[in-house]
């Protein structure tokens, strides 16, 4: 009897044990929902390309204030809730900062693999104190849109070469406005919010003119060029504007090119892409391993498979994201599967990408900025003390 | 007659007081606590409570990790003479990760270990720095500087600051700022639903047919969540599409209808009707409560006297419905004392009353130590109006 | 000193015809200014959502093409499964607050014992406490017992509605007579029996209004649900329409679209419930 139960019992063990061996370990991504099918793609080609992780998809909040606070929340108690999290480009500083992730040199090392092959901005905006702690997960610049069918050519190669300043962008914008059916020159992000100081960064080339930049946004703001509510404008307005035909130039993110094919009244054939005169500031989503993660390992193979050749066709083909790895840019395929990349404009803005403040406090920075320069924008403040407020921001 | 308590009664109430002391007495001890220390979660030196010196071990053991994998190939290519340096410096910082690498966060520093970490840390710089004029190439001599700050901040010296932060609130502007616009939002829309409320409530107390209609409609605003009500404010007033800022643009209100939710005054003016529109009949209700219990005899006296409408409102229905009128004022002045959920959907944040400041140094920059400080001066501020409810304007809230 | 002259007729409380008119054109403006809100959400709600933006179409009554599009996106997006959220979180929130609220405050309004006005403040003060304070201790707790991301966070909601419900029910148990107890009492009952036989029953009303009071203010909820539910399985009505905000753009169509969905059961409590709400609202407010 006795033995027959110690007999049972090691089966039933070694029964167990061989079915822990085969069950892969959960590796958790905390990530926004997607409305593209890519990322669950490029999570399910993971999970078949190995046996022995199985990346789990964990779905937050679209608000990324909201999704960062949870983040925040929950790794301050320590939790390995999540293994790898996906993170603003501009959370990187804080997160890195506060000993939230875990630095990858040694990982990247281990595989390889150098920084230099992964979009530069991306990877700038998650170096600390000389560690590098992030990968990308998808990039996204700042792009100038603009109608073919309205600019002329003439114009329009000094768009696509980037060989124009903002004050040429102004003069075209009044030159152009109400031509082909539209009611504005130029439309960009000038609510009071993030976006505020996606654009700043533009104008300001990336902070280093700080007085004349803002003037020159002002002059855009003031001008008849620019509809009157451009202070109330965030991407929601520029590309409903552009979409509808309503405006000559827009300043967006690449996704506005899908916007167009989807409920565009004007085509794709009608329009094409630019760099911003200031530089195209850089956003998108990193990806970052949680410093208490169980399966770091894992975290990272699902990382490294993202930003392979694979996955990055996956993420292409499927999402329509950009590359961040470098190499990709050029690759047949994904240029066949996304068209934005074979214009010279796209690739030409892809050389000038410029990073927001990299900072342990990023909010406190970006909050300070906003304050500082709406009010200018707006005509309650005056130049002078806006640039002090703007330089005592950014030294922060 | 009252029955004295025994045990058999205590066990009636103790659920109440588990619950109480679970999740409200203990986050709010421990908020007082916090406002005793400098306690700043996104700066490892400053995320948790410190009283004395401790080791950042996890990370002091990282860097001293990053220096000895650099050192591993540094140390191939100087010259022989150097390499006996680099070797020992090596060695020393692999057995200082050896030491530490098995530890999750801090380790409390005894005796003389953080002097002696100190001291390390000064010999690897200066050695590092004899090296690096020679070989400017070296891994170790273009890593270290960066690592070796990383280093000394893992020296922690404690956290406890005493009440030196309440003595910042005092000179923080932004502070002033907030409670200046929480008073202000909050005696506007008060006092604006008072008004409201009244004539809302004088009237339903006329009206006998028709009212249960007017309580159906009064009672939705209040019930649907703020979260919810205030994002369809948010669409409202949104400066393309929103209906209210182009009606408020069009009757000369407001000059653009980008304003309301841009500007400091156009949020202030936003938020409060927001703010009056939801709360309103919920003051009215309370209000129309206390009218139905007024005697109905006491009026026909006041018209046998001759009293006119004003003078009968005046001589009997506001000193009768005081009463009821201080409870429902103390609970909605509280209520909008706090408000925080309206106004962060709304505009995410202006105007920035105390809980939005509070919220913003807590979360948005996780700074616990001074973000408590604000809620307990808030709170202070909360006594301050309950007692001077209760007190100077004789509202009764516990009647026994 | 006024004398009153005899041809004077006692004024009647009737209003006079003009004063009639105006008082229902008050009613009737009160009525539009409450509603309209609601009404233009449910306007939007079948635009698509190229007239919501843009000077022409979205100041228009009817949908050039009205579309029920953008309910179908929500309810695609999951707003059943957060409305059936808030009916669990909620509900055993109301289930627990209400007996613990219930037992309390009968020996509250029944018993003496040393520091009950003490307690009575404390409770009156916890709620007054600003709310955001036990966020951060009660995601601590919360991840240390591994309750994250489940319905456990109606267990955190006491914290908001027990205060009120305690209060409401003390106020309710002091209306109810005590000879009644006493009586029961010659009658034989033991102490039990005259609380479920007895006392229980009469407190009904109370209790029911307690309920929801309880249920309204866990449906209500944001602060916390955000916090310590961040999974989407598990998040409740106000949570997941504010998650509808996306990364560059506010989908006007989809948000009103779902707020006319999370509105309709809260239409629905209004409706049925409005006397219980009603007593709610005034127990404790009004001196009688």
């Amino acid at each position: 009897m006795k033995k027959t139960l110690s007999i049972l019992l090691t089966i039933a063990l070694a029964l167990s044990v061989t079915a822990a061996l085969a069950e892969p370990v959960a590796v958790k991504f905390a990530a926004q929902g997607d409305s593209t099918p890519a990322t669950q793609a490029v999570i399910d080609a993971f999970n078949a390309s190995q046996e022995a992780y199985k990346v789990e998809w964990v779905d937050m909040t679209n608000d990324s204030g909201a999704m960062r606070e949870q983040l925040t929340t929950s790794l301050k108690a320590g939790s390995s809730e999540y293994d790898i999290l996906s993170l603003d480009v501009v959370w990187a500083g804080e997160f890195a900062a506060s000993g939230y992730i875990q630095p990858l040199d040694m990982m990247l090392e281990d595989a390889g693999l150098n920084v230099a092959d992964f979009n530069a901005g991306s990877m700038a905006s998650g170096m600390y104190n000389g560690k590098q702690y992030v990968l990308p997960f998808f990039p996204d610049l700042g792009l100038l849109y603009f109608r073919t069918d309205i600019v002329s050519q003439e114009d329009a190669a000094k768009l696509v070469a980037g060989a124009y300043t903002w004050a040429d962008l102004l003069a075209m914008s009044e030159k152009y406005a109400g031509q082909g059916g539209t009611t504005a020159g130029f439309v960009f992000q000038a609510s009071l919010y993030e976006g505020l100081i996606c654009n700043a960064n533009e104008f300001t080339s990336n902070w280093k003119d700080i007085k004349g930049g803002l003037e020159m946004m002002k002059q855009f703001v003031q001008s008849k060029a620019t509809p009157d509510n451009i202070l109330n404008y965030t991407e929601g307005e520029t590309a409903n504007s552009f979409v509808k035909g309503e405006s000559v130039f827009a300043r967006n993110w690449p996704y506005q090119w899908g916007v167009i094919k989807s409920e565009g009244t004007i085509t794709t054939d009608q329009v094409a892409v630019a760099p911003l005169p200031g530089g195209d500031t850089v956003g998108g989503w990193l990806l970052a391993i949680n410093k208490n993660s169980a399966n770091p390992e894992g975290a990272f193979a699902f990382m490294q498979f993202l930003n392979s050749e694979a996955g990055q066709l996956i993420m292409s083909e499927q999402g329509g994201y950009l590359p961040g790895l470098n190499k990709m840019l050029t690759d047949e395929r994904i240029m066949t599967a996304d068209e934005r990349l074979s214009m010279v404009g796209f690739q030409n803005a892809l050389k000038t990408t410029i990073a927001r403040p990299v900072s342990a406090e990023y909010s406190k920075v970006s909050d300070a900025l906003q304050q500082a320069i709406y009010p200018f924008l707006n005509g309650s403040a005056e130049i002078d003390a806006t640039v002090t407020a703007v330089e005592a921001a950014l030294a922060q | 007659m009252q029955r004295r308590m025994t045990w058999k009664e205590f066990c009636f109430i103790l659920p109440l007081l588990l619950l109480v002391s679970v999740f409200s007495l203990y986050p709010i001890v421990s908020s007082f606590v916090y406002t005793l220390f400098d306690y700043q979660t996104n700066k490892q030196s400053k995320n948790a409570l410190y009283t004395g010196p401790v080791l950042n071990a996890s990370l002091y053991a990282e860097d001293c990790d990053y220096l000895v994998h650099y050192l591993k190939k540094d140390v191939e290519t100087v010259d022989a003479s150097d390499r006996a340096t680099l070797q020992t410096m090596m060695d020393t910082l692999a057995g200082q990760h050896a030491l530490y690498a098995d530890e999750k966060s801090t380790v409390t520093l005894s005796g003389d270990t953080g002097s002696q970490i100190a001291a390390l840390i000064a010999q690897t710089r200066r050695t590092v720095e004899t090296l690096g004029a020679r070989y400017p190439d070296l891994r170790i001599v273009q890593k270290a500087p960066t690592l070796l700050d990383e280093m000394e901040t893992c020296l922690i010296t404690g956290n406890f600051v005493g009440l030196s932060q309440y003595g910042t609130l005092f000179q923080d502007t932004r502070f002033g700022q907030a409670v200046g616009s929480t008073f202000l939002f909050t005696i506007i829309s008060v006092a604006l639903e008072l008004v409201l409320g009244m004539a809302l409530a004088l009237v339903m107390d006329k009206a006998i047919r028709g009212i249960g209609m007017v309580r159906t409609t009064a009672l939705i605003p209040w019930a649907i969540p703020t979260a919810v009500s205030a994002l369809i404010w948010c669409y409202l007033y949104d400066g393309t599409s929103g209906i209210v800022a182009a009606l408020f643009t069009r009757l000369g209100i407001i000059a653009s209808p980008e304003l309301l939710l841009t500007t400091q005054g156009g949020t202030m003016f936003a938020a409060i009707l927001a703010d009056v529109w939801k709360t309103t009949p919920y003051m009215a209700l309370l209000l129309l409560a206390g009218l139905q219990v007024i005697d109905r005899g006491l009026y026909e006296s006041s018209a046998i006297d001759g009293a006119g409408a004003v003078r009968t409102f005046t001589s009997i229905t506001l000193p009768l419905l005081k009463p009821s009128m201080l409870v429902a004022l103390l609970f909605r002045t509280l209520d909008a004392f706090r408000v925080y959920d309206l106004i962060a959907v709304l505009t995410k944040g202006t105007p920035e009353t105390l809980s939005i400041y509070a919220y913003k140094m807590m979360i948005g920059q996780s700074n616990y130590g001074y973000g408590s400080v604000i809620v307990v001066a808030m709170f202070a501020l909360v006594a301050l109006i309950a007692f001077v409810y209760v007190k100077v304007l004789g509202a009764e809230l516990i009647r026994e | 000193m006024t004398t009153i002259p005899l041809t004077q007729p006692i004024p009647n409380r009737k209003p006079r015809p003009r004063g009639r008119t105006l008082m229902w054109a008050l009613i009737a403006a009160f009525i539009a200014v409450n509603l309209f809100p609601f009404l233009w959400v449910l306007v939007t709600s079948f635009k698509p959502g190229s007239e919501i933006y843009g000077a022409e179409t979205a100041f228009r009554l009817i949908a050039i093409n009205p579309t029920v599009g953008n309910y179908r996106t929500v309810i695609d997006k999951g707003i059943l499964h957060s409305i059936v959220n808030s009916v669990i979180v909620s509900g055993s929130t109301t289930l627990y607050v209400v007996l613990v609220a219930s037992m309390s405050a009968y020996i509250i309004a029944r018993c003496f014992f040393r520091g009950k006005v003490a307690l009575m403040s404390l409770i009156l003060g916890i709620s007054m406490f600003p709310q955001m304070i036990i966020v951060g201790p009660i995601f601590n707790m919360f991840y240390q017992l591994k309750l994250l991301n489940s319905y456990w966070v109606a267990r955190a909601y006491s914290t908001i509605t027990l205060p009120s419900a305690v209060w409401i029910m003390v106020a309710h148990f002091k209306r109810i007579p005590l000879s009644v107890e006493e009586a029961a009492k010659i009658d034989g009952c033991s102490q039990w029996q005259t609380l479920w036989k007895v006392i229980f029953p009469m407190a009904a009303p109370g209790v029911f209004t307690t309920a929801i009071m309880t249920f309204i203010a866990a449906w209500n909820e944001y602060l916390l649900t955000l916090t310590l539910n961040s999974v989407k399985d598990y998040q409740t009505v106000p949570v997941a329409i504010n998650a509808l905000r996306t990364q560059f753009s506010i989908l006007w169509g989809e948000i009103t679209a779902a707020t006319i969905v999370v509105v309709i059961p809260t239409l629905a409590i209004v409706l049925l419930f409005q006397k219980q709400i009603v007593s709610g609202i005034t127990s404790g407010a009004v001196k009688e």
